[in-house]
């Protein structure tokens, strides 16, 4: 089906979210909690585009919104920029020091906060995409707490969490830098629990913690007999295969 | 940090999760039934739920603290909840609390220093009729004055010390 | 009200609804039991005596109503049992000094149904509330219960039912005001089973229990209307989601249940026909936004009450992903009778687009205070000055707030408006579910505004931008405004903010979140100026913006408010006017409130 964003046609398939979409045609919608991974979150509300249907207009979200009919899309007018505008400026009043908040903030020429109270330690926007990724793998070591303005990421009564292997895979997604980790003398400490790391069997990096490799061998069924980071595995895999040969 | 009482028998808690099915969807439920029991979510029970469910310990302290009829502190053995809905709010809700706060020295939140009283503000109990309206426990107070709130809670006994000098 | 009308037989009504219960009504009702039971066996006509739910008029309990003759006493104490007892049920005599006031003629009313209050009203939601024992299905019955639902079963067909819904305009009575029937076709179109029914009882506006009385009072209007509504969608499974602070809701619709499937009217072949249907009570677990209809699926589901985007609709992809629907409470009640006497007949009350009647709880500073049936279409002020009775007290209106913490505050400007969902929502408010809050001159809007902000603020889920941070934000200058630190562009950052807010959020929470904000201050601007600039509140409210001084004029210099001053702040000869000292003066406005000759006036523009 045909589609029209900021004046362009384009093609999609039914049920194809817009941002999917425009993405493929060029045209850059913002996101900050989305992730090809870990699609569904919704929840900073960035990439809200305006939608036309049926001579009715409304603002939704991009990455959720599924093309079922005609439709034109504008991503960016005065009106999405304003509150996009707004959006950027709350977020950059709550977590101020992210590196991408503030490149956002600049993107946006929002000034230096001075109405609202700023906490300018803070770093997590909420967007969800750590807690989703903990429960993707299996683990739910982390998950929201509270409601409300008070809501925040946090493990089980806020205490180094049992059900975490270490794996940081929260840190990789969070699009801020929010996740603290922290590696040194063979250990890496994440959410202020400490987890031995091992070494790769072939160049002797730590790489691993000891739990994440445990879990990828009990759970996966992945048995690496030894511990091999992803650059030595594959050379090991090429190196059989030559001898295959 | 969370304070709680250490070592609660938790032979109740069995009791409670023999009477639903391993299903997810009886979580809350369940989680209210160990609150109405032990005024509170003990951090051991919570253990025992999820190795009932097999739900991570991570999504019961999320239910834990979204939901406000769920708490992971104890609570007074009186329960105190000022309404704080829009027309006890018109009709002066914050001077009930602030004569409460006055005469036991407990904020909303909080639980008196004896453990006696819990002091809640809530939003609307249904009550609008009544405004101002105080719950204690279960039973209703109408059409109150910050002035009638020493004699109720007298009923319950009051504080233990010397209140009435003050 | 009993199945053979026998006039020589008294029926004794206590209302046992929550407010009548405050006042100690349950003691009255085991008073008069006592009393009836002593009769012995030889008594012929023997009293029969009930529970009731709520009545409406709470403002007036403890109430107790004698049939068939229709006195109805108001305010009744323990103390008046015995006379009540000897007089009227025994005698046939009237206690005139128990009789309901009518605040509007100064006469005295001798049935309910001649006062204004009650006059005016138009009882379908609310038909049997007042007039049965909720924990008697037979009552229900004996007043047509479940006669709809057998006509349903056996005279129309599940697209008949829907058709007829359709007709009747019906809307949901739960906030949105979406076509009802529409709703029922969407689900019955989708070919995926299970489907769900779901009754929303999850009543958390403040200021508003109109659900709560329904389902204390007349629980089985509910299920008979899910069971129909099921049948008409295809749906063998339902949900009743109750507030769980709502313990006697709770009770008796579980009650409600276990008898309607003790007589064949839940579970397998219901009524001997083919039609299978189970439903089930869930507790909710406190929070207010589990009354958006993805947030509460979340929460039967047993997870946390986070909406989901609603892009495609609860009709087709619900509760556990299958089509469902939600209706609440007062929706779900109006089903039966739509049934029983017909659409046309519903659609001929209301308005054009608005059809029917609507439960409002009328609170505030109004004289009548309780639970109202009024037909759509009705005036605001009809409701507060006909049905209310007026401002209490002396006071002035100044604002009536609809639509709880997602409504808005309607000025005296538009008192005349008529009461429906299109004219709400022009107005900047919204029907709601129905919550009615009269303020006066003593209510400061800016702190009302604030007041709402600050409940959103710990009842929004938390999970979307906008509505988390945007009212924290809001509310952050609501809260420097009512303090005395608001700044100039405050009230343009507020509209701003309020605009993403609206547009921006997840849910219908943080959607309407501003309305509040908005609609103060579109009707009453000069007051946040008066705050802002003037740092003064006009109302007395904020105590920061606020001072009391002493009319001299009118002071006796009785000493009683210098006795009552926490402070210590007043002094006074006795006999001579007294002072208040503004620099040690708490703005506690106890001085205010002991004075018995008003002599203690708000005087704005504290300087700090």
């Amino acid at each position: 089906m045909r589609v029209i964003i900021d004046g362009k046609e384009c093609e999609a398939g039914y049920g194809e979210y817009i941002l999917d979409v425009a993405r493929r045609n060029g045209i850059h919608i913002p996101t900050l909690c989305h992730s090809g991974a870990l699609p569904g979150q919704g929840s900073c509300r960035l990439c809200i585009v305006e939608v036309a249907e049926a001579g009715k207009k409304k603002v939704v979200v991009s990455c959720l919104y599924p093309i079922t009919g005609e439709i034109e899309v504008t991503t960016n007018s005065e009106r999405i920029y304003r509150m996009r505008r707004n959006i950027v400026r709350l977020l950059a009043a709550r977590a101020p020091s992210g590196e991408f908040i503030k490149k956002l903030r600049e993107e946006y020429g929002i000034p230096e906060e001075t109405r609202f109270k700023v906490d300018e330690k803070e770093k997590c926007i909420l967007c969800g995409l750590c807690v989703r990724a903990c429960e993707e793998i299996g683990l739910s070591a982390i998950s929201t707490v509270n409601r409300g303005t008070t809501k925040k990421v946090a493990p089980p009564f806020e205490e180094p969490p049992e059900d975490c292997i270490g794996c940081a895979s929260c840190a990789y997604v969070c699009p801020t830098g929010a996740i603290e980790v922290q590696e040194f003398e063979g250990k890496r400490v994440i959410w202020n629990r400490a987890f031995e790391l091992l070494k790769c069997a072939g160049c002797g990096r730590y790489f691993i913690t000891r739990q994440q490799y445990e879990y990828i061998k009990n759970k996966h069924g992945i048995d690496m007999k030894e511990p091999l980071c992803d650059r030595c595995r594959q050379k090991s895999t090429a190196e059989k295969l030559i001898h295959l040969l | 940090m969370i304070q709680e009482k250490r070592g609660e028998d938790l032979s109740q808690v069995k009791s409670i999760l023999d009477r639903y099915p391993r299903e997810r969807r009886f979580l809350l439920a369940i989680l209210q039934d160990i609150q109405k029991t032990y005024n509170y979510l003990p951090r051991e029970a919570l253990n025992e739920v999820r190795d009932y469910l097999g739900i991570p310990l991570s999504s019961l302290y999320s239910m834990a603290t979204f939901y406000k009829a769920l708490s992971l502190k104890p609570k007074g053995t009186y329960v105190i909840k000022v309404c704080d809905g829009t027309a006890c709010h018109i009709r002066g809700s914050m001077d009930l609390i602030d004569e409460i706060r006055k005469l036991l020295s407990v904020s909303p939140g909080e639980v008196t220093k004896d453990g006696r009283f819990s002091l809640e503000t809530v939003n609307c109990v249904g009550s609008c009729a009544l405004a101002p309206v105080m719950v204690i426990n279960d039973k209703y107070y109408g059409n109150l004055k910050p002035a009638m709130v020493k004699e109720i809670l007298a009923g319950y006994g009051g504080i233990r010390g010397d209140w009435d000098t003050k | 009200m009993t199945g053979t009308p026998n006039n020589s037989g008294k029926t004794v009504l206590v209302c046992c609804g929550t407010g009548c219960l405050a006042n100690n009504s349950m003691e009255i009702y085991k008073e008069l039991k006592k009393r009836v039971e002593a009769l012995g066996p030889g008594f012929a006509v023997r009293p029969v005596l009930k529970t009731t739910g709520c009545n409406g008029l709470c403002e007036k309990g403890p109430i107790v109503n004698i049939l068939p003759d229709d006195i109805f006493y108001c305010r009744v104490r323990v103390s008046d049992v015995d006379e009540i007892f000897e007089k009227t049920i025994l005698r046939g005599e009237v206690i005139e000094r128990l009789l309901y006031l009518d605040t509007s003629t100064g006469r005295r009313v001798r049935s309910h149904k001649e006062s204004e209050f009650y006059r005016r009203q138009l009882k379908i939601a609310l038909r049997n509330i007042g007039q049965i024992d909720p924990a008697s299905i037979d009552d229900y019955i004996e007043r047509g219960g479940y006669n709809a639902l057998k006509k349903a079963l056996f005279e129309m067909s599940p697209e008949l039912v829907i058709s007829e819904i359709e007709r009747s305009g019906l809307r949901g009575r739960g906030g949105a005001g979406f076509p009802t029937g529409y709703k029922w076709r969407q689900c019955k179109r989708v070919n995926s089973f299970p489907k769900y029914v779901v009754c929303n009882g999850d009543e958390g506006d403040p200021g508003a229990f109109m659900d709560r009385s329904i389902m204390e009072g007349d629980p089985h209007s509910v299920i008979e209307g899910m069971i129909i509504g099921a049948y008409a969608v295809g749906s063998k499974k339902g949900f009743i989601y109750i507030r769980d602070e709502y313990s006697l809701a709770v009770r008796n619709v579980s009650k409600a249940i276990e008898d309607a499937y003790s007589r064949g009217f839940l579970g397998r072949g219901i009524m001997g026909s083919g039609f299978n249907f189970d439903v089930e009570v869930v507790r909710g677990g406190g929070a207010f936004v589990c009354g958006e209809s993805t947030a509460l699926m979340a929460s039967i589901e047993g997870r946390v009450g986070e909406p989901r985007v609603k892009y495609i609709r609860s009709t087709e992809k619900g509760l556990w992903g299958q089509p469902t629907v939600l209706n609440n409470v007062e929706t779900w009640a109006n089903v039966p009778v739509i049934i029983d006497r017909g659409a046309d007949w519903f659609a001929a009350i209301g308005t054009d687009r608005s059809k029917g009647t609507k439960v409002f709880s009328l609170v505030g500073k109004v004289k009548n205070t309780g639970l109202i049936e009024v037909p759509m279409g009705i005036t605001l002020r009809e409701i507060i000055f006909d049905i209310g009775g007026g401002i209490t007290g002396n006071g002035k209106f100044k604002a009536v707030q609809t639509g709880g913490p997602s409504g808005g505050c309607i000025p005296e400007a538009l008192l005349d408006l008529p009461v429906d969902f299109d004219s709400l929502d022009r107005a900047g408010s919204m029907m709601g579910s129905g919550g009615m809050i009269v303020m006066d001159e003593t209510t400061c809007m800016v702190e009302v505004a604030r007041y709402y902000l600050k409940f959103l603020s710990e009842e929004s889920c938390g999970k979307c931008t906008p509505c988390r941070e945007g009212i924290r934000r809001m509310l952050e200058i609501l809260e420097d405004i009512c303090a005395g630190r608001g700044q100039e562009g405050d009230l343009e950052l507020l509209l701003e903010l309020s605009e993403t807010v609206k547009e921006a959020s997840l849910c219908g929470l943080g959607k309407t979140a501003p309305n509040p904000v908005l609609t103060t201050i579109k009707y009453f601007e000069s007051e946040y100026l008066a705050h802002i600039r003037d740092k003064r509140c006009p109302a007395g409210v904020c105590r920061k913006l606020t001072s009391y001084r002493i009319n001299t004029d009118l002071c006796r210099g009785c000493g009683l408010c210098a006795k009552k001053c926490p402070a210590g702040a007043i002094s006074g000869k006795p006999g001579a006017p007294h002072i208040i000292d503004v620099s040690s003066c708490i703005v506690c406005g106890t001085c205010r409130e002991v004075c018995r000759f008003n002599a203690v006036e708000v005087i704005g523009g504290r300087s700090e």
